[in-house]
Parts: structure tokens; sequence; C-alpha cells
């Protein structure tokens, strides 16, 4: 009789057990499902921040100087430290183009340096002193319609998500251009035909 | 005696420069003024900048936004337009005496910064645009093949700033404002240059 009662408890139990991992893992697969249906709309709407360097083209906003890009709330900011903001309204914003540069990396005490140092020792650090960059194309519209262009210079890699940001927030990316387009080195002449 | 003279001498001798350099700054305005007018017959001229049309060339977009953003400078630097205007601009409507600036790319060989910073002969990166002033009615007025290059320092897109220097150049010495072409199209009373325009930025209001 016990061994009936204990055998009955023990069978109620793992039936019990079984039907709340089944229900758990339902809950699982239920809120991995809502997870996923949800994740684009948070992503279009959560702030994005990197670092860049402002080549030209925002308003007011000196040329080669470095700081913050942000997309917040359908507006793209650039702030240097200390300095007002230059935001441009994404809607505005009518394409996105995505490329890669080489710079040369120091400024002008590296360049004054590579001069100086005997034995042309300052070509060989050119050789090594140079950093890969994604530049970003934007073309906006300002209140009159006239057409501007920005252009944005951001550590290799991170143009791809700028791109993809603006892209999710409906900004057009170029049609021709999958990836970066690559700027060869080769001396090539393309003539006008 | 000789204290009181050197004091009048003093005195002329300050008086003197200081009359030079009030003489020296209305002739520096009065040589300012025409190049800033524009043009021969009295009509100032506006520009409206299109984007580069980069043709067959298989040309960075960087480097078309860098040109236009580049010329619309350049241009305003040159004085020789009341209005520089960007491609869109609703404004380009209202004002009379309007020139468009059109830009084709020729020829394009991308280069290296580093190639430049190493070898110090090659690497350069060299732009050749026709660049074209073209009335509204699409009669040419001017008309030139211009070359932009970055050889020794800087980075790729510095050929850009030195194109749209060149171009802005160009339009500055030349005689285009005199032709007989561009007389047809003055108009009798420019109503841009009166003022009367409402929301005409002015070149300062540009920069």
């Amino acid at each position: 009789m016990y061994r009936w009662f204990v055998r009955n408890d023990k069978s109620s139990c793992s039936g019990g057990q079984a039907l709340i991992s089944l229900s758990a893992l339902l809950l699982c697969f239920c809120i991995s499902t809502l997870a996923q249906s949800t994740a684009p709309a948070s992503k279009a709407n959560s702030p994005f921040s990197i670092r860049a360097t402002h080549v030209m083209g925002l308003p007011n906003t000196k040329s080669n100087c470095k700081g913050t890009l942000t997309t917040e709330d359908n507006v793209l900011r650039f702030q240097q430290s200390g300095k007002p903001i230059a935001q441009v309204d994404i809607a505005s914003v009518r394409y996105v183009f995505l490329g890669e540069e080489s710079v040369q990396v120091g400024g002008l005490p590296m360049k004054i340096g590579k001069a100086a140092a005997p034995y042309g020792g300052g070509r060989l650090v050119s050789l090594f002193a140079h950093k890969k960059y994604d530049t970003l194309t934007l073309e906006y519209v300002d209140g009159d319609g006239g057409l501007h262009g920005a252009i944005l210079l951001v550590t290799k890699g991170q143009g791809e998500l700028v791109r993809d940001e603006l892209v999710a927030r409906g900004v057009s990316s170029s049609s021709d251009e999958g990836g970066p387009t690559k700027q060869s080195t080769s001396e090539v002449r393309y003539e006008d035909k | 005696m000789k204290t009181s003279k050197l004091t009048f001498w003093i005195f002329c001798l300050a008086a003197s420069i200081m009359i030079a350099v009030t003489l020296s700054g209305r002739l520096a305005g009065q040589t300012v003024q025409p190049s800033g007018t524009g043009s021969g017959s009295g009509t100032q001229w506006s520009v409206q900048v299109e984007r580069i049309d980069p043709g067959q060339l298989d040309l960075a977009h960087s480097f078309q936004v860098a040109i236009y953003e580049n010329l619309l400078e350049e241009l305003n630097k040159t004085k020789r337009f009341k209005y520089v205007l960007r491609e869109g601009d609703s404004k380009a409507s209202e004002i009379p005496s309007l020139l468009i600036l059109k830009t084709m790319m020729v020829k394009y060989a991308p280069g290296s910064e580093t190639q430049r910073a190493v070898t110090t002969v090659s690497g350069a990166t060299k732009l050749t645009v026709r660049s074209q002033l073209v009335t509204r009615e699409g009669e040419v007025v001017l008309e030139h093949t211009v070359n932009g290059n970055v050889r020794f320092f800087g980075g790729n897109l510095r050929a850009t700033h030195n194109l749209a220097r060149n171009i802005a150049k160009v339009i500055k010495q030349s005689a285009w404002a005199e032709s007989e072409r561009l007389a047809r199209y003055v108009p009798v009373n420019s109503i841009c240059a009166a003022g009367s325009i409402h929301g005409c930025s002015s070149r300062e209001e540009n920069r």
C-alpha cells in the first residue's frame, strides 16, 4: 500500500515536473519570439554613438575635427568636446555612401619628424604609419531644398554600422554600392569617351 | 625752445602717418569694390552649383561631394557672384541673373597618400574636369578644362580642394561677364540687386 502510494506520488511528481519543464520551454519560446519581433523597433529608436572625424560639410563645424557621431530621435548629431552640436535631421538625408580611405597618421608633428629623420628613415616610417578608415558620405537637403554633402571618417568596420543604422531609419543607401568602395592605389587612368 | 621744436616735428610726423594710413585704407576700399560688383555691365550675377557629373568614371562619392562643397566655398571666396546657391535651392527661381555651373569629370587617376609619402614621385591623385558656366537658357558662357592634383603632401581629398580652387580662379580671371552672349541675358531691373527677394542669402550668410 505504502509502496503503491509512494509509486503513485513519484509518478505524479514526475508528471508535474514534465508539465513545469514544458511550460518553461513554451515560455522561453514565447519570449524569444517576442524579442525577435520587437528587436528592430528597439534598435531603430535606441541611441547610437561612435567617434568620428568630420572632414567637411556639416553645419557650423570646422573641417578635420574629431568628435562624437550620434543618432538619436531621428537626428544625426556631431559634437566636439566643448563646442556646439552640429545636427542634421535624418529625414533630410537622401543618401549615405560608404567608402574606404588610407590616411597617414600623426599629423604635422609626425610629418616634421619624418622629414627630419636622416637616411630616408621618414619614408620607412611612412610605410607603416598609416591607418585605414571608413568614409561616410552623406547627401542631405536644407530647408530651401539646397543639396549639401558631408564627409566623415570613422574607424574601419564602424562605417557599415552607421550606414545600417541610417538605413534602418529610412535613409537610402547607394544602389550600386553594396560594400565599401576601395580607392585603388594603382595609377589607373580612366578616359571619358 | 629745442623741446618745442622737437614736439612740433613729432606731431607733424604722426599727423602725416595718420593721413597716409587713412588714404591708403580708402584707396584699398576703392580697389576692392569693382571686384565685388563682378561684372563690367554693372549686373551682379549669381551662380548655382550643380552636383558633379562623374560621367563614365568610377569616382568615389566622397570625391564628388568634396568637389561640390569645395566649389561652393571657393566661389564664395572670389566675391564675383552675389549669391552662390546650391543645387535644388528654391531661391534660384527668384533670382533673375543666374548662371549655372556644371562640372563633368574627364579624367581621374586615384592616388595613395602612403605611396606619395614613401616614394615622393608616385601616388599622385589627379583630377581633370570640364566646367561650364551656362545661362538658364542653356547657352554656354564659359567653358574650361581644369586640373586638380595632389602630388606631395596631404590626403587624397586635397586634390578636390585644389581643383575647386583652380575652377574658381579660372572663373575669377576670365572676362565672361563682358561677353556678348551674356549681354543678351542681362535683365533690365535686377530685383535681387535691390534686395527685394525674400529669403535671399548673401555670400556672408552662405558661409
